[in-house]
């Protein structure tokens, strides 16, 4: 009976003992994610000596490290240097939990619950999520990537679970399987898999309202954009939701800024590579629209969303609704580390026209408009209506 | 005397041909002067590939001397982009950016692009010098290293190969309305189109990224539409 309560003691303490295998990958990678980060950081000064005195002090510590937490300290205590976000590591199991599943499904944290905010059970509650909520939430609780890398988990965990929603007063409801598919037109773009994008485009009263899921797909997309602000050309005002975009080819900020703006030489802002600063130049259409602009915002606005929305708004063109964006506003790369474990670090710093830093930050709206689940059950969009009625307003 | 420093009088610039003679002699080892005043004009079709995002892309790429030329891209997932000149005016088009007029350097150095065989038949119509600067190696050959100083914008530097007379190597500062961006090209792949030895394949390095260019057919003299360097009418909106 002793034998057996103790049995659970032990395996986890095997459990947290490194073979030796385990250990040396390790410490491959730590030198791994050390060599990375001299190599393809933008600040070319970290090629010199204090760079290589953190991996001198660090490199026992890893050598020493008895366990796999051990390990993922040292190496984001590496990391933790440099005082940047979008660079870290994270378990090779959580990595997984973040990719995949009910990719069509659209939710966000509203007061704690996971509540959906598009489709046929807008404002219901994703229920049985709350474990995997956690685990990620404590992962990102001090980052502003919180809400986009929980939300991107509940939509994994859907895909793997019979998903069961509640409205809040009693009713509970299974979704189709099609409700939370992916939609819109497949396309590829390089190293992607197939990704499925859609855009909107409908005139509110005397504004243009235009969405779509995210910067990809230029050839539709653009068009599409073009067509709308052709339709609208003397509407009052016209709205960009980029709401839940998490962003995509960075170019794209640039030629969709142009339907907006008149004024040659005009940037959105300016992204520092390890060798060159380019400069997010907008290039105007012919003819561009010149009434009110109004850009919507979420958690899940993300990168070429950021780009956008705080270019825009920091030459005075924009006013931007909402709330924060995920300030994940760099070109990074994931990789996999020889311990399995996932390697998260940016390649190019940017820098807004305003002299903001995105990146962590993210983009803080000028009207701030947490989203409400009333309002969503009852078919209302608190985001959108302001920005209407402040296209409306006499100027 | 040291032996570097004997090396280095070894090489010492009265001893390298001038820039000029290296052009020369490119134009001799690739047809010779008269191959080249034969052909009027060209239609190259290949692919260039993105290797580190993978991309590939269909290339066209027409020429009408004395300085026209439209080079057209197709990438999946991005549509249709285009850039030319017509001579007198240098534009790009594209679903991603818009149309746009090129102006400045920029502009002066799409109209150079245009008219590269002045550059080898009559230098001066492009450039105020051009002046053989050194040798270095590319790829384990020694190479004449010649600075060509246009007439307006930043210098370019090429490399022959000291050897075979070929030039294997390019760097330049593209101007952009990104900003400046230095930019390396290997070249390659000499083949004979008609009477003409001509590179087929151009790896270039630009702003941390990898583009292949690789040339798979070349149509020399062919008859053009009417209007076939004539900019898009997106482009002609911008001129009103």
């Amino acid at each position: 009976m002793r034998l057996f309560a103790l049995l659970p003691l032990a395996l986890t303490i095997y459990g947290a003992t490194l073979t030796p295998g385990r250990k040396q990958s390790n410490i491959d990678s730590f030198e791994y994610v050390w060599t990375t980060i001299r190599d393809k950081h933008w600040d070319k000064s970290l090629d010199g000596a204090e760079w290589k005195a953190i991996h001198d002090e660090l490199q026992p510590k890893m050598e020493q490290a008895g366990s796999m937490e051990a390990a993922r300290r040292v190496l984001n205590e590496m990391i933790g240097r440099l005082h940047l976000t979008h660079f870290g590591v994270m378990p090779g199991e959580v990595y997984s939990e973040l990719h995949g599943g009910a990719e069509g499904m659209d939710v966000r944290m509203i007061d704690g619950r996971a509540i959906l905010v598009r489709g046929k059970h807008r404002g219901w509650e994703v229920e049985g999520v709350h474990d995997t909520v956690a685990k990620v939430d404590k992962i990102y609780e001090h980052s502003t990537m919180r809400e986009l890398m929980v939300s991107r988990a509940i939509a994994a965990w859907a895909g793997a679970h019979d998903v069961m929603l509640s409205d809040g007063h009693g009713q509970s409801a299974e979704p189709e399987p099609s409700e939370f598919a992916s939609h819109g037109e497949p396309t590829t773009f390089g190293n992607l898999p197939t990704q499925y994008v859609w855009s909107e485009f409908r005139q509110i009263g005397n504004a243009g309202y235009f969405a779509f899921n995210m910067f990809l797909d230029p050839g539709r997309l653009i068009p599409a954009l073009a067509e709308g602000v052709g339709e609208c050309g003397k509407c009052t005002g016209f709205v960009i939701d980029l709401r839940g975009n998490p962003g995509g080819i960075g170019a794209m900020a640039m030629g969709m800024a142009g339907f907006f703006i008149q004024k040659q030489g005009e940037l959105l802002g300016t992204m520092q590579t390890r060798d060159n600063a380019l400069k997010f130049a907008i290039n105007p259409r012919v003819p561009a629209f010149t009434g009110k602009l109004a850009v919507l915002v979420d958690g899940l606005s993300a990168s070429t969303s950021e780009i956008f929305a705080g270019g825009l708004r920091d030459l005075k063109r924009a006013r931007v609704f909402g709330s924060p964006t995920a300030g994940a506003a760099l070109p990074s790369v994931i990789e996999r580390l020889p311990n399995g474990d996932a390697f998260q670090y940016a390649i190019a710093n940017y820098v807004s026209q305003g002299g903001a830093v995105l990146e962590g930050k993210g983009v803080k709206p000028d009207v701030e408009i947490k989203p409400i689940r009333a309002s969503l059950l009852s078919g209302k969009d608190d985001v959108l209506e302001s920005a209407l009625q402040w296209i409306e307003r006499p100027q | 005397m040291p032996i570097l420093l004997f090396a280095l009088l070894f090489f010492a610039p009265d001893d390298l041909p001038k820039g000029e003679d290296v052009l020369a002699k490119f134009v001799e080892v690739t047809g010779g002067r008269a191959a080249y005043e034969q052909v009027h004009g060209s239609i190259a079709k290949g692919t260039m590939t993105m290797s580190g995002q993978n991309l590939k892309g269909a290339l066209t790429v027409y020429e009408s001397a004395p300085a026209k030329q439209v080079t057209v891209v197709e990438f999946p997932g991005i549509g249709r982009m285009e850039e030319g000149t017509d001579g007198n005016i240098a534009w790009s088009n594209s679903a991603l950016e818009g149309a746009r007029l090129k102006l400045g350097d920029e502009k002066a150095m799409t109209l150079r692009a245009a008219n590269s065989q002045a550059k080898f038949l009559d230098w001066k119509k492009l450039y105020k010098s051009v002046e053989t600067t050194g040798i270095e190696n590319v790829d384990g050959k020694p190479c004449y290293k010649v600075v060509l100083t246009p007439l307006t914008g930043k210098p370019d530097t090429e490399y022959y190969d000291k050897a075979s007379g070929l030039l294997v190597r390019e760097t330049a500062t593209v101007m952009l309305p990104m900003g400046e961006v230095p930019v390396a090209m290997t070249i390659g792949g000499y083949r004979k189109e008609g009477d003409l030895l001509m590179p087929h394949t151009l790896q270039q390095s630009l702003a941390g990224q990898k583009i292949d260019i690789s040339i798979e057919s070349v149509a020399l003299n062919p008859e053009f539409p009417p209007k076939r360097f004539e900019p898009p009418a997106e482009v002609k909106a911008l001129l009103k």
